[in-house]
């Protein structure tokens, strides 16, 4: 039983990861409509940071997270403003090449500063936990998850609470509408994507603490933060965190199954994006399209 | 025998009732007007006749065989043609081509092959009077015109049955007079007619028959010329308080035959 | 598209001269057996074992790229997935050459058989998607099927498959060029009959076909399973050639994109425009390769064509050739102002 409950707390920590690593991948699909092949490579990009900052300054990981937004912010923001809108109005295949491209990009641009060896960030704390009974808890991966939702608890709040925010939905709701009423396009698109990077680098910021990475590391995420969000639901930020808990819970309890032990995160992504695109397109939480 | 009967269709959308309950039968050679204001679900009943749409409950028959369900191709080679409100042609296509392929897919029988299928599409352009633009590209079509290859398209398909989406919307005076005579030579070439209509004045015109419907449900039924001066549809149409003041109805609208429709 | 009969001298030059080149070139190299050969019939470039390489992999590529199009550009169902067609091909081959002793041209015929099974099983639910929906389903189903197939221990799990070396530049060579000849003829014949138009009108709004009675369900998985096929055909060859076959070599996404790329930038829905845009892209990656030691410099390489191409000919290359538009910068600038922010 202790078993099965330490199965689930670790799959909702690990879910928390998927959250975190989800919510920009899906305001960034639900506001500009593109869905972002270079994400799982912004999300590493803010890991390598974090990893840089720790190496050489020792500064704690959860300290760095600040600057890792911040740097992603300034690079989405870079890459919308000055390549993406470029096809804002394209067919969506357009964009996919096109995000494609920018993670090869940033991919081989991470492999030749960093080369291709495992780095990893390991703080004094990190083989502690949190004891209850014959459960434990690691105290990295809880900080993790708390980060995780305080980033979709921000989020809601610049959606809903902020005049860019609503900016934001306005943009998302009806691009032409929105321009009418006095938005400008092309910054709104920018920021959004830069919101949208900047969560993406705290996320890797998180992956940097309980898992080696690697330039390419970032590549199982992209597909991760598709299944979350078709799990979840699209235009949600609840259905997003649904979405990433739920999600670390499969993935959990999947590779407890025999044989799937290990190597298998995204054939079990698949299976989940397949299974619930067939049987509830709209998601746990999603509104009706 | 009839050529399609609907009975007690229904279909919800979230909580809305697009369709509660409709039912009717439509005869060989009607030109059968379905009128109501927007929202009333004519599209939906539409959809649910061709296959886009899969009724909540009851029951669509085509000659007495069941068609509820059924995928909307199949639908279509037993010989249903439609139209779409908003027009949905091919737009790489010419114009003699989008039509063409109506007759290359939905016959009822025998498969054309290609140059067959074009050639077919000549006669049916003339027949709606886009013979002289077939080449042209669809996007250089007005609105009347992409309205027409739309029925140009369905036509091809040589159906026993045609429905209308709106193909009057959005038109001036002069065109709806042209559309008009358009279905009247379809229907004189022996193809039975589906109208769907926004604008009651259309109705009058050209259908032998009208129903209306009013929030999912049929709200009158009958001769075109009795159905428009029924207080109930102007009512529908206008609100309660216009009606009183066109119509002062000798005594009060007998609400009992209202419902025994729906 | 079906009027295109009224247009027969241009249809026919559009065609002929394609297909005159290829057969013409099958009957100068088919009696070339070796690049000893070769030489020896004063054809110094057909002695050159790079250039076999490189040519192979156009080949391969114009394989790749034109049953995408079949997919992608006729149906208008942008697969992310191809690669899987591709890799499960190869390891058709490897495992049957490598693992059972099968000679290699049985193995070959089983290899597109494979493929279009495993498209007729999956293309089912997923060919129900549309959009992003499909083309992140299908990335996953390349992605997924290459992580199956490096975690099992008799397809050589993460080591690979190796198979025993044929050394015939030629051979390979001709294979892959047959394999291509196969591919573009398929795509103009598909073109031509009524479930080419069928393919089509799906592409450009499939209810409106649906409703004029195309069979859209049957119609979009006999064209996923044709792209299987023909892709799985690629990947066979391909396994034998290389005599080395891992995830990273036959499941690269990458790949996947490429055949995109060329497609598109190639003039997608087009017969030869996968050709034109496999043969420039292949040439300029493999210049991009050669000149930088490192595959990095490659990689980035291919990440600024795709930018380039996508954020200046969304319409593709074909336009210019096809003489709708000249490739201007008024052009250029044109296209950016429709697509851009």
């Amino acid at each position: 039983m202790s078993q099965f409950i330490q199965q689930v707390i670790l799959g909702l920590l690990l879910g928390g990861v998927y959250v975190a690593v989800a919510l920009g991948f899906s305001l960034v699909w639900g506001i500009l409509n593109i869905v972002n092949l270079a994400h799982g490579a912004l999300v590493i990009v803010g890991a390598y940071i974090t990893w840089a900052l720790f190496t050489r300054w020792h500064i704690d990981p959860f300290l760095s997270l600040p600057v890792d937004a911040l740097a992603l912010f300034v690079i989405g923001y870079g890459l919308q403003r000055g390549v993406i809108n470029r096809i804002i109005r394209a067919p969506l295949l357009f964009t996919f090449l096109l995000t494609f491209g920018i993670n090869l990009i940033i991919v081989s641009l991470l492999l030749l500063i960093f080369t291709a060896d495992f780095r990893s960030v390991t703080p004094s704390y990190s083989g502690n936990g949190l004891h209850l009974g014959n459960v434990t808890i690691p105290y990295i991966r809880l900080g993790g998850l708390a980060v995780a939702l305080l980033l979709a608890g921000a989020l809601w709040a610049i959606l809903n609470r902020s005049r860019i925010g609503a900016a934001i939905l306005a943009v998302g709701a009806d691009r032409d509408a929105a321009q009418l009423v006095g938005v400008d396009l092309r910054h709104m698109y920018a920021l959004t994507f830069g919101i949208g990077a900047a969560f993406a680098g705290v996320a890797g910021g998180i992956i940097s603490t309980f898992q080696s990475i690697t330039p390419t590391a970032g590549n199982p995420y992209t597909l991760q933060a598709f299944a979350v969000v078709i799990l979840g639901g699209l235009g949600r930020v609840s259905a997003t965190v649904a979405g990433g808990l739920a999600f670390g819970l499969i993935e959990i309890l999947a590779q407890s199954a025999p044989g799937l032990e290990s190597g298998y995160a995204n054939a079990i992504a698949f299976v989940v994006l397949v299974i619930v695109l067939v049987v509830r397109p709209r998601g746990l939480l999603g509104r009706l399209a | 025998m009839s050529l399609l009967a609907v009975r007690e269709v229904s279909k919800r959308f979230g909580g809305v009732n697009a369709l509660a309950g409709v039912t009717f039968t439509v005869e060989p050679g009607q030109v059968f007007g379905i009128i109501g204001p927007n929202g009333a679900g004519k599209t939906t009943l539409l959809n649910c006749i061709s296959g886009l749409t899969r009724p909540d409950a009851g029951d669509i028959r085509w000659e007495e065989a069941s068609i509820t369900g059924m995928k909307p191709y199949r639908i279509a080679r037993l010989g249903i043609g439609r139209t779409f409100q908003i027009v949905r042609p091919f737009p790489s296509m010419t114009v003699r081509e989008n039509t063409a392929m109506g007759a290359l897919f939905g016959r009822t029988n025998g498969r054309l092959q290609p140059a067959a299928a074009l050639a077919e599409a000549d006669e049916v352009l003339d027949l709606v009077g886009l013979g002289e633009k077939r080449h042209h590209t669809v996007l250089r079509l007005t609105v009347p015109d992409r309205k027409r290859l739309e029925v140009a398209r369905a036509l091809a398909m040589r159906p026993r049955l045609l429905l209308l989406d709106e193909v009057m919307a959005g038109l001036n005076h002069v065109e709806v007079e042209q559309a008009l005579e358009m279905v009247r030579r379809v229907r004189e070439g022996g193809v039975t007619i589906v109208l769907i209509e926004h604008v009651m004045s259309v109705i009058v015109g050209v259908c032998t028959h009208a129903l209306v419907l009013n929030f999912g449900r049929t709200l009158v039924e009958g001769p075109p010329a009795e159905v428009l001066k029924d207080p109930r549809v102007i009512e529908a149409y206008l609100g309660e308080r216009y009606a009183r003041r066109q119509q002062p109805p000798p005594h009060p609208a007998p609400k009992s035959e209202a419902n025994e429709e729906g | 598209m079906i009027a295109r009969e009224e247009r027969v001298p241009r249809s026919l030059r559009r065609f002929a001269v394609p297909l005159g080149i290829i057969l013409l070139a099958i009957a100068i190299l088919v009696p070339l057996t070796s690049t000893d050969a070769a030489q020896q019939a004063g054809l110094p470039l057909l002695a050159d074992k790079l250039w076999f390489r490189i040519a192979t992999t156009v080949a391969m590529f114009v394989v790749m790229a034109s049953a995408w199009n079949i997919i992608g550009g006729l149906t208008g169902y942008a697969s992310f997935g191809n690669v899987a067609f591709f890799g499960l091909g190869a390891y058709t081959v490897g495992v049957l050459v490598s693992n059972r002793g099968w000679p290699f041209p049985l193995a070959l015929i089983v290899a597109p058989l494979t493929a279009t099974l495993f498209a007729l099983i999956v293309g089912i639910p997923l060919l129900r998607l549309r959009g992003h929906y499909f083309a992140v389903a299908t990335l996953g189903v390349g992605v997924a099927v290459g992580e199956v197939v490096n975690n099992l221990e008799p397809l050589g799990a993460s080591t690979g498959l190796f198979l025993p070396i044929v050394r015939s530049d030629l051979l390979f060579f001709y294979l892959m060029l047959g394999a291509a000849a196969l591919a573009v003829l398929s795509t103009w014949f598909i073109l031509r009959t009524r479930f080419g138009y069928g393919l089509l009108a799906i592409r450009e709004n499939e209810e409106a076909a649906t409703v004029i009675g195309v069979n859209t369900t049957l119609y979009k998985v006999a064209a996923f399973c044709i792209a299987a096929a023909l892709t799985g055909l690629a990947g066979g060859i391909f396994a034998q050639w290389n005599s080395f076959i891992n995830q990273e070599n036959v499941f690269a996404i990458s790949d996947n994109v490429q055949m995109i790329l060329m497609a598109v930038v190639g003039g997608a829905g087009t017969v030869l425009g996968p050709v034109a845009g496999a043969i420039a892209l292949e040439l300029i990656i493999q210049t991009l390769a050669g000149g930088g030691s490192a595959a990095v410099y490659a990689q980035i390489g291919l990440g600024v064509l795709l930018a380039v191409c996508v954020i200046f000919i969304p319409r593709g290359v074909i336009d210019f050739f096809g003489g709708q538009s000249r490739l201007s910068l008024r052009y250029l600038r044109q296209t950016l102002r429709e697509t851009s922010a």
